[in-house]
């Protein structure tokens, strides 16, 4: 990965760290960037970010966390979280250049507002924080934007830095085409090198034009899938890794509800990242939205999708906020109990125009379904699971819960019911 | 600093406090306006708080819960809350919840919640003796 884009990264999340809270004699008013760069700006977040990481990075370098003859210093605890964050931003971004920051980041983050927070918050204070980061950089789709761009256009550095990123994008694209069959490979390059159209191709292969051009079509997402897989410079962890992937790089809906490639995006690390390129290159569907779930802002993100997505389709009135209030409510279990998941939001036609909504996560299960579903379970600490509530919003509703693996929770809405 | 649409606002009348929510908030955000409003309650030796949620299109669980809990922390410091702006959607969905009871005295709009408030004021007046 080049050091630019590391650099930008950088940039982007400062800019969206920015805020400002003013407190002035009886007045209060705390404010919000823009609206793409939410993820990390909740009100309670926040603080200067760049001097207080160089002071972090004296404090872990300078072995302070060994040698301090204070056990319980101010920073020692601080410092102890260490290796938590580490294991936290390892498994959602691995070796990543940004790794470390992110891990810096967030202690800087910690450091900062470590006034503000009770002793005993403090870890889950800084769990949230490197969760919303991580978050942050994934969403900044800087490096998905320029792969895109490279896939079509490897050959144009615009400065230094840029060509070494070139130079090891074609490396890559070079060990993919090494990848397609023999056959693959030929028709592919005689096709977008050598210009060939799909008809001489397909009288040269005694096939037919729509077949090459089928053909073609399947041949460019493998190549997108093992480009992809050679710049990272990974091999899958699954056997089922290359098959969703290259559901997702050919935009087959059918094959990807066949491997059930959501629930594999939620568990499996390597394709949730690649399937972020991947995604983006097909058309954009009008009638599905899906929301990555992974802190308190993707609950108010989701149930605005729920409700925009609904609008556009023509709904209206009591049942918009019956919809988008459910979907708080299923989003907010997947924050709450779950490390991860997602909210996919469907329109339907049939047997009635309605939305469907699939509630993903990767959570440890819930262990009694039936209990959960009963009203006042487990709200003693007002940590209601909210699946009562949301059952009575919505029309239809199920839950499938597996321990150790997560939860899904799908939930319908029919909108001409009422007379 | 970039300074988008302000999220809340918190404005003092005499011993009664205005709280709009201008958009919606995330749990973080809601926390922090509970804490900011409840820290102003204390500041100001409030004995009103009015919460406009007119602009709000949801309120799930944990937005009824928050409000809830800012009443319930407002009346142990002495204070009256009336939640104002309930749309109707939101009211019926809240209903559905299960989350219809607030713990707090509602009103429509902000007239009336200051209608409110000064009746009880009334009223403690005259109890007192
Ligand atoms: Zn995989």
């Amino acid at each position: 990965m080049g050091t630019r884009s590391a650099a930008r990264r950088r940039d982007s999340r400062n800019l969206s760290w920015r805020r400002a809270v003013h407190f002035g004699a009886g007045r209060h008013v705390c404010r919000r960037p823009a609206p793409s760069s939410r993820a990390t700006t909740g009100c309670s977040f926040g603080g200067p970010g760049r001097p207080a990481a160089r002071m972090v990075t004296a404090v872990t370098s300078g072995a302070a966390a060994e040698k301090s003859s204070e056990p319980g210093g101010p920073d020692e605890d601080v410092a102890a979280l260490i290796p938590m964050l580490r294991r936290i931003v390892g498994a959602r971004v691995g070796q990543h250049p940004a790794a470390e920051d992110l891990v810096q980041e967030t202690l800087a983050r910690v450091l900062a507002a470590k006034d503000r927070i009770e002793p005993g918050m403090i870890e889950p204070y800084a769990i949230t924080t490197v969760r919303n980061l991580v978050a942050t950089m994934w969403r900044s789709d800087d490096r998905e934007q320029r792969n895109r761009h490279r896939l079509h256009d490897p050959n144009e550095p615009h400065d230094i830095e840029d060509s070494v990123v070139a130079t090891e994008e074609q490396s890559a694209i070079t060990e993919a085409l090494g990848r397609l069959t023999e056959r693959e490979r030929e028709v592919l390059l005689a096709h977008e090198v050598s210009g060939r159209d799909t008809r001489s191709l397909a009288d040269e292969a005694g096939s037919t034009a729509g077949a090459v051009a089928a053909q073609l079509k399947r041949t460019r997402a493998r190549l997108r899938v093992e480009y992809l897989l050679a710049l990272e410079k990974v091999e899958p962890p699954t056997d089922r890794c290359r098959p969703v992937l290259l559901a997702l790089s050919s935009a087959d809906r059918r094959r990807q509800r066949e491997l059930d490639a959501p629930r594999h995006l939620l568990e499996c690390d390597l394709c949730a990242r690649l399937s972020a390129p991947l995604l983006g290159r097909g058309p954009t569907r009008e009638d599905e939205v899906h929301v990555p779930i992974t802190s308190d802002p993707d609950i108010v993100a989701a149930r605005q999708a729920a409700r925009e997505l609904a609008v556009r389709a023509g709904f209206s009135g009591t049942d918009l906020t019956l919809l988008a209030t459910a979907v708080s409510e299923v989003a907010r279990n997947i924050v709450k109990f779950a490390t991860s998941g997602d909210v996919t939001i469907e329109l339907l036609t049939q047997p009635q125009p309605g939305i469907r909504v699939v509630a993903r996560d990767t959570g440890p299960g819930i262990p009694d379904v039936d209990r959960a579903l009963e009203d006042g379970f487990s709200t003693a600490e007002g940590l209601g699971l909210g699946l009562p509530g949301a059952r009575r919003l919505m029309d239809e509703f199920s839950i499938v819960s597996e321990r150790g693996r997560g939860t899904t929770v799908s939930m319908t809405k029919w909108f001409d019911k009422k007379g | 600093m970039s300074a988008g649409p302000a999220l809340v606002s918190i404005l003092r009348q005499g011993d009664t406090l205005v709280a709009s929510i201008h958009t919606a908030l995330d749990d973080s955000e809601m926390i922090r306006f509970q804490n900011d409003l409840v820290h102003q309650i204390g500041e100001h030796r409030a004995r009103g708080v009015i919460i406009d949620v007119a602009a709000l299109d949801v309120l799930d669980s944990f937005g009824s819960r928050t409000l809830r809990t800012i009443a319930e922390m407002a009346r142990l410091r002495g204070a009256t809350t009336v939640i104002v702006g309930i749309q109707p959607d939101v009211a019926y969905a809240m209903v559905q919840l299960g989350m219809g009871r607030m713990g707090a005295h509602t009103a429509l709009d902000l007239e009336e919640g200051l209608a409110y408030l000064s009746s009880m004021r009334n009223r403690r007046r005259r109890a007192a003796p």
